[in-house]
């Protein structure tokens, strides 16, 4: 009878610690796959506080256009000899990213640049960054409601809109029906790009009209049914566009898998590598991007020469580093980068992202 | 003694209760999608075209896949959150190997089995060692899957994957007598999986275990063994669905998969499946995927605004699951 309570007893505490255990790791791990990974480069300062240190927290890591963002960003630190941290969450969460801006306002970086996923819930958190006197700016989506100091804007609005609907046109002949495979339903700079495309098509070309706008979230194969559901609604489509890096390979598959190559055009923004199967084929037309990896450079070069207490010159195009034609406009506070980039069969081979 | 009579039991056991082939909830199912089917030809002239019915199906076949082995891990009381993260381990490595090895369809399969089964192993052994709730041992293997995925990805997309698995994507050649491969496989799958559940022993003492594990161990069912097998199971076919993503499609992006679990358990529970064990069917599943996936594609044939399929689906998850709470409860109280 003893020995026996004797085991139910070992046997309960046994099962408690190894539940106690397990749970531990499990929280632990799940801390560290679903929170943030930090990564660093620069100058061998590391921590030290001697070293200015520049943030950017993407809407997402370990996709491959903020991973070229990051390339651009250490090009800067390396040049300028300071330290480059970039630290984003795994998914594409607004409340993830409030964390990691927050653990960056913990260990006092000097600058932080964000490209947040939801403007509206970003903008409390870039004040409490600026209470603790770090400067504070957004780049790739601005967040213009909040305290912000300025805005790295890859290109205007106007211009990725116009470009996008100048390379559609261009396919169709300016007349027939499109439809839109956008991807997050906040995302004000995709909002804003189609908003261009509606008034521009609207203004300029009477023989066209857009007949849906639809939302696929940051899910490529979501994007895939979406464009074919389009296609199969309406047999008489003539144009597709993707305006983000999912949902443009997503809509020039759904037309090879179609086999309506040629017969439905596509652009949207997309990154070389992933169009270059697409335009080579001709299901994607052109893609409409712009350097991404001067865009993370100038980024970073901004918060670099913020965080020294520099102004940005406001007097025409000047150069940022290696990057020249930049603009600064001090009523919107916006920092721009230049034209947006047409991306073809030919050159898109030449970028390594 | 008791025991051993029971093991010379002959296998496969006879079913002895009368259960129709088609039970309660399937049967409303296929009344409701052949209620939408119909106002859905008359009110577009799009739907039903072979063109857009091959779509919707081959967009439900990854689910329904997946779908039948959640039903197996469901019926014993368990979830499986992971498969998101397991698709993408099992997707970065075959569109890889695909990519730079010459490597060809079957040693593809292969390796998406191998690697959705190891998957699959760890989950069932951290669920049955650990005693821990399968939710909370797969919601961790989620993010340390989906880190192993990104560690394999190694910030790269995989771009310029091959077409040898196309045969199993999505392109209008991909279909046999109107019917996309990839759901033909998901069928065969799933015919496999109903006969085991349904006259099985084996397959009976899921729901067993289901119902009450104790009293599932005190007949003599291995009750360990067969709840890391139903884990192996789904890891499996989550590989063989990775498959077909994979044939669509030469570029694997590094946030494939993330939301997975939903669509899968969401086609689970419309279709029947309860979430508290010991009831569910494959064919249910397949019926619950079916309706997710017309339902959206209909969104867009109605020129209505896409986010609506979030409310119908939410909206069939509440009632299905109301159901089932339901009927526990006049079970329950008889």
């Amino acid at each position: 009878m003893l020995t026996q309570e004797k085991e139910t007893f070992m046997r309960r505490t046994k099962a408690f610690v190894m539940t106690g255990f397990a749970l531990a790791t499990t929280l632990a791990l799940a801390a560290c796959g679903g929170g943030s990974g930090t990564s660093s480069a620069g100058s061998d300062g590391g921590a030290g506080s001697d070293t200015v240190q520049v943030a950017f927290v993407p809407k997402v890591q370990g996709i491959p256009f903020f991973e070229a963002m990051n390339t651009g960003g250490q090009d800067a630190a390396e040049e300028f000899g300071f330290e480059w941290v970039y630290s984003g969450a795994t998914t594409a969460d607004p409340a993830a990213q409030a964390d990691v801006v927050r653990s960056l306002v913990q260990q006092d970086v000097d600058s932080i640049s964000v490209a947040p996923n939801d403007p509206n819930s970003m903008a409390p958190v870039l004040q409490e960054a600026a209470d603790a006197e770090i400067s504070v700016a957004t780049a790739d989506t601005d967040a213009p409601n909040s305290v912000r100091e300025y805005f790295v804007s890859q290109a205007s609005e106007e211009g990725i809109g116009t470009a996008l609907t100048e390379e559609i046109m261009e396919p169709m002949n300016g007349e027939g029906k499109i439809a839109i495979v956008s991807c997050g339903q906040t995302a004000s700079n995709l909002n804003a790009w189609i908003d261009v495309i509606e008034e521009k098509i609207a203004s300029d070309y009477p023989n066209a009209e857009i007949v849906d706008v639809v939302y696929a979230d940051e899910d490529q194969a979501q994007a895939v049914t979406m464009a074919k559901d389009l296609m199969n609604a309406h047999p008489d489509l003539k144009g597709l566009i993707g305006p983000c890096t999912t949902a443009a390979p997503g809509i020039a598959q759904a037309i090879t898998e179609s086999g309506k190559v040629g017969e439905v055009f596509s652009t949207g923004v997309g990154t070389p590598q992933a169009m270059l199967p697409y335009l080579e084929s001709g299901a994607a037309s052109s893609s409409v991007l712009w350097n991404v990896e001067d865009h993370g450079y100038l980024t970073a070069w901004a918060g670099w020469q913020v965080a020294q207490g520099n102004e940005f010159p406001s007097d025409g195009p000047f150069d940022a580093g290696r990057i020249s034609g930049v603009t600064f406009d001090p009523e919107t506070n916006i920092l721009l980068l230049g034209e947006p980039l047409i991306l073809t069969a030919e050159n898109a081979g030449d970028f390594d992202y | 003694m008791s025991t051993v009579t029971q093991e010379k039991a002959p296998r496969p056991v006879p079913r002895l209760r009368r259960t129709p082939i088609i039970e309660g909830q399937e049967a409303v199912l296929i009344a409701v999608l052949v209620i939408v089917g119909v106002l859905l030809a008359v009110f577009t002239d799009t739907f039903m075209t072979s063109a857009n019915i091959q779509t919707v199906l081959y967009t439900v076949a990854p689910i329904a896949i997946i779908g039948v082995g959640m039903t197996a891990v469901m019926v014993t009381a368990g979830i499986d959150v992971s498969v998101g993260s397991q698709m993408a381990i099992a997707m970065v490595v075959v569109g890889k190997l695909l990519r730079d090895t010459d490597l060809g369809w079957f040693p593809a399969l292969v390796v998406a089995v191998v690697v959705g089964s190891i998957l699959g192993i760890i989950n069932g052994l951290l669920i049955v060692v650990g005693r821990i709730h399968p939710m909370i041992i797969t919601f961790g293997t989620l993010n340390v899957y989906r880190y192993v995925a990104l560690q394999i990805f190694g910030d790269q997309q995989v771009s310029g994957v091959p077409d040898d698995l196309g045969f199993i994507g999505g392109s209008v050649q991909a279909v046999t007598f109107g019917i996309p491969n990839a759901l033909l496989l998901a069928m065969a799958l799933m015919v496999i999986m109903w006969a085991y559940m349904r006259q099985w022993a084996g397959g009976r003492h899921l729901y067993a275990i289901g119902g009450d594990p104790g009293a599932a161990r005190l007949t003599g069912i291995q009750v360990n063994r067969k709840l890391i097998s139903v884990y192996v199971l789904i890891g499996v076919l989550v590989g063989i669905a990775s498959l077909v993503q994979v044939g669509s499609g030469g570029l694997i992006q590094q946030n494939v998969g993330i939301g997975l679990e939903l669509q899968v358990i969401a086609a689970c529970v419309i279709g029947g499946t309860s979430v508290l064990g010991g009831r569910g069917t494959v064919f249910g599943t397949l019926l619950g995927a079916l309706l997710v996936g017309t339902v959206s594609s209909a969104v867009t044939h109605l020129g209505w605004p896409n986010e609506l399929t979030n409310l119908f689906v939410g909206i069939f998850i509440i009632v299905a699951v109301g159901i089932d709470l339901v009927r526990q409860k006049r079970r329950t109280k008889l």
